[in-house]
């Protein structure tokens, strides 16, 4: 197990190199000239001399593959250049803002796996049942509709009319409440239609007839044999939305005015400013791939099966 | 509380009595239903929570305006640019003098000041017993300092005409200061009004080595507000100056809230959450409509800040022929485009700068009234002809075929392009709008690749003569787009001219003279008069535009109790 998590660290790598290629290319590809937006995003006015003052200062003067080998060294020292807009250091402003995104994507992960646990595993035992249409309901529901028209509707229900929780900032949990479920809901519907499929799935198998004939009470069949088993496929579905769920902040950040990484990205897109780009690509695709190990480790641990397989290949 | 305590003895009971049951399963079973209850409860608790802390902040309320910004309002250093916001750097900051109604420009931190007969020496006597945020006084020292750091990075200010120009800042006395200019340059107390860079940072706030380019060590002003507490992204709150030399403003406290979306900051302003929203383009159009119908709350539209312009490019083949471009204008009906665009939010503009700019008012255009059988006929005359059958005018074969770029961000621009589109299919000229990127648009414009364009000037106090600046300047993209123009050259000499005048009849004919023969020849054409956004609940009073695009309007603004 241990050589097969290295294996997957190592793998990190070429992604890793691959991202860096795509966003330092991205700043060629684009038409307007990062030394340009750079003094656009400052309002200043581009005169010849500064313009190839800044193009000298940011390295665009030089050929592509030693800016793309300057910024690959210069990541492996976490110093992902200075933000053309505030004149930071973009790896400090990052690290300003993660917490709070972090504990947003906490929170709706709670609250996606604390709703759609229960509710898939009975729709999924009691199929047909009321609690099997609403969940159905519900799928579609959070599904389909967009999240910042949600948040939107949220807002208005929850806070305008009702007052109960506060229509955009930080500070209190009551904060984290709407903007949490806002982006949970979408992994709620998700993970419920996962998780009654894969019940439905593992109560045809044999083991559960054997279990019966054991003369197991149903209650303790279904608890710690089908939905051990049947809850596999949906923590793989999780491990892949982790990184999705860095992108879902961008859009619920913006509606919530929540101080974190995504609403910082989606100003540095607007103001082109490159540096911070490249550095949200990089943690993006980081973070996809460390989310997809961790799955893999954590499933090892709750289905055995899975490292008795990997034994008998060993 | 109490709640939590009866699920815990719930809980202890249920364990205690039940030895029947498997260990494993009792506790899987009991551990949902305490998580469960556990997380209602605190639900219904938090509830409670909510509404008390919103009845405890309603009480801190007092005297205390809270309004939203898109964005965070930076670090409040009066020598930078973005991220820092203008508004907010004006609160805290003071220029030497300040822009007015009309143009006119006030004493501010100097009392009065002096111009030599050449126009190369300004003498200001500051106002005396003016001290810093901190205690400390405000003088001459403090304001050549000030002036040297600015200086020190010139090629970051050089788009403001006359730092370039500077050749000496000099310490008379106590409360004297002499600026030497290289030439003359007439509107240099003009932009000693501008919000930055040209504002006074005390003492204390510089940093060791006097460069405040790189960040300031506190923000330390002069002004009638103090930046109490921040937190980056999230808010910022001000305090009022006690100590203000001029008229202390009447609310104890501005907070700035950082609300990015739009449509955020009209739920939180609907739920009393903000008591104001201000500033351009912060609500859209639709929401200041309905936030109006509902007559809850008072909106109001400022004086023009801009004019909104199409420009032609005259390089290219269709719209280097006067007539095309006239045929354009007659062609659609700015009135009802702009009402029917805008609401009302904006004005028709028959002026390609706002009249209540300085040099402005009286210049004499020919007036374009809305003419569908002129902008045929001038067709016609131009060799646009339309074959039988068809729609779109043809000459030797080729189709009268214009592009018309937009900032795909901006929804006005988007929805005036339309009707552009098709108001001017109706005197057989096809039109392609396209929406690009704000940046791009710059880019585009700048690099001539584009047959017609959206613009906007700056408005005050840079106007009208930085718009002359950006006309006359190769690469901003007006020099290169008024080619066709017979007397471009003349045009151009003669905008060159107006900044080193210094007799103010002669400033005003020339003024008259080039604003005339840009807008006549009709590469320009004004749509609409931009304006700023106020929406505010009734029990704010006094609030009035500033003159200066960029300053705050908080100084008189109050609260009814």
């Amino acid at each position: 197990m241990g050589n097969y998590i290295l294996k997957r660290i190592m793998s990190i790598i070429p992604v890793f190199l691959l991202a860096t290629l795509l966003t330092t290319g991205m700043v060629h590809l684009s038409s307007v000239d990062p030394a340009e937006a750079y003094l656009t995003a400052a309002h200043i006015q581009p005169t010849d001399e500064i313009l190839a003052q800044k193009r000298h200062e940011f390295g665009l003067d030089q050929p592509f593959f030693i800016q793309y080998a300057n910024s690959i060294m210069k990541i492996c020292q976490l110093d992902f250049g200075i933000s053309y807009v505030s004149n930071k250091p973009v790896w400090d402003e990052v690290i300003y803002r993660i917490p709070a995104t972090i504990q947003l994507a906490i929170a709706s992960i709670l609250i996606a796996v604390f709703v759609s646990v229960p509710l898939g595993f009975l729709a999924g035992v009691k199929k047909g049942s009321a609690i099997d249409h609403f969940s159905r309901l519900l799928s579609f529901f959070g599904a389909s509709i967009p999240s910042f028209w949600l948040g939107y509707i949220l807002v208005f229900f929850f806070s305008v009319k009702l007052n109960l929780f506060p229509v955009e900032g930080i500070g209190t949990w009551q904060h984290l409440v709407l903007p949490s479920i806002t982006l949970a809901l979408p992994l709620i519907a998700m993970y419920t239609r996962l998780l009654r499929a894969s019940v439905l799935e593992n109560l045809q198998q044999p083991y559960v007839l054997f279990a019966r004939t054991r003369g197991l009470k149903e209650k303790t069949i279904m608890t710690k044999h089908v939905l051990r088993i049947a809850i596999s496929p949906m923590i793989t579905g999780l491990g892949m939305n982790l990184g999705k769920l860095l992108t879902g902040t961008i859009i619920v950040e913006s509606v919530f005015s929540w101080p974190g990484f995504g609403r910082y990205f989606i100003e540095a897109i607007f103001n082109r400013d490159i540096p911070v780009i490249q550095c949200y690509v990089l943690i993006a695709a980081s973070l996809f791939i460390l989310s997809n190990l961790i799955v893999d480790i954590v499933q090892i641990y709750i289905d055995p099966r899975i490292s008795r397989k990997e034994g008998q290949h060993r | 509380m109490r709640i939590l305590l009866t699920i815990e003895n719930d809980y202890q009971h249920q364990v205690g009595g039940d030895t029947v049951m498997s260990k494993g399963k009792i506790s899987l079973k009991i551990k949902l239903t305490f998580i469960f209850i556990l997380i209602l409860s605190t639900l219904l608790v938090g509830c409670s929570n909510a509404n008390n802390e919103e009845s405890t902040s309603k009480g801190n309320h007092d005297n205390m305006l809270t309004i939203a910004w898109p964005r965070d309002v930076g670090e409040m250093n009066p020598h930078v640019y973005n991220p820092s916001q203008l508004f907010a750097q004006s609160m805290v900051y003071e220029p030497l003098v300040s822009y007015q109604a009309g143009g006119k420009i006030k004493p501010n931190l100097a009392k009065s000041w002096e111009i030599s007969e050449d126009g190369k020496v300004y003498t200001f006597h500051l106002r005396e017993g003016v001290k810093f945020s901190d205690g400390t006084d405000f003088n001459a020292e403090i304001v050549k300092k000030n002036f040297d750091t600015i200086l020190n990075n010139k090629e970051l200010h050089s788009w403001l005409g006359f730092i370039t120009k500077i050749a000496q800042t000099e310490v008379v006395d106590k409360n004297t200061f002499k600026l030497t200019l290289t030439e003359p340059y007439y509107p240099t107390i003009q932009e000693l009004a501008v919000v930055r860079p040209v504002r006074f940072l005390g003492e204390a706030g510089f940093p060791k080595d006097g460069d405040t380019s790189k960040g300031i060590v506190k923000p330390v002003g002069t002004g009638p507000w103090i930046l109490e507490k921040y937190k980056a992204d999230e808010y910022a709150i001000y305090k009022r100056n006690e100590n203000y030399w001029g008229e202390i403003p009447k609310v104890e406290k501005i907070k700035v809230k950082v609300i990015p979306d739009a449509e955020t900051r009209v739920l939180a302003f609907e739920k009393g959450d903000l008591d104001m929203i201000y500033g351009e383009g912060v609500v859209s159009l639709d929401t200041f409509k309905q936030l109006k119908s509902t007559g809850k709350y008072e909106t109001r539209v400022s004086e023009p800040i801009a004019t909104r312009q199409l420009v032609m490019n005259t390089k290219t083949e269709q719209l280097s022929d006067e007539r095309v471009r006239q045929a354009l204008h007659y062609g659609f009906n700015k009135e009802a485009l702009v009402k029917g665009v805008t609401s009302g939010l904006e004005e028709k503009a028959d002026h390609i700068l706002p009249t209540n700019l300085p040099y402005t008012k009286d210049v004499d255009v020919k007036l374009v009234k809305y003419n569908v059988e002129k902008a045929k006929a001038l067709l016609d005359k131009a060799g646009w002809k339309l074959p039988k059958g068809k729609t779109v005018r043809e000459k030797d074969g080729k189709l009268l075929e214009i592009d018309l770029m937009y900032d795909s961000a901006e929804s006005i621009q988007k929805a005036m392009a339309e009707t552009l589109q098709s108001e001017w299919a109706a005197i057989g000229v096809k039109l392609n709008i396209e929406g690009v990127e704000l940046p791009d648009q710059v880019q585009r414009f700048k690099d001539n690749k584009f047959d017609i364009n959206f613009y906007s000037n700056f408005g005050a106090p840079y106007d009208p003569h930085t718009f002359l600046n950006i006309v006359s300047s190769k690469g901003y993209g007006f020099n290169e787009a008024i080619s066709a123009y017979p007397n471009k050259d003349e045009l151009i000499k003669q905008m060159a001219k107006v900044p080193q005048t210094t007799d103010e009849k002669e400033r005003q004919q020339l003024y008259s003279s080039i604003l005339k023969s840009i807008q006549d020849q009709g590469a320009i054409i004004p749509i609409s008069y931009m304006k700023k956004t106020a929406i505010y609940q009734k029990n704010v009073t006094n609030f009035n535009f500033p003159a200066n695009r960029d300053e705050n309007p908080f100084t008189g603004i109050s609260i009814k109790q």
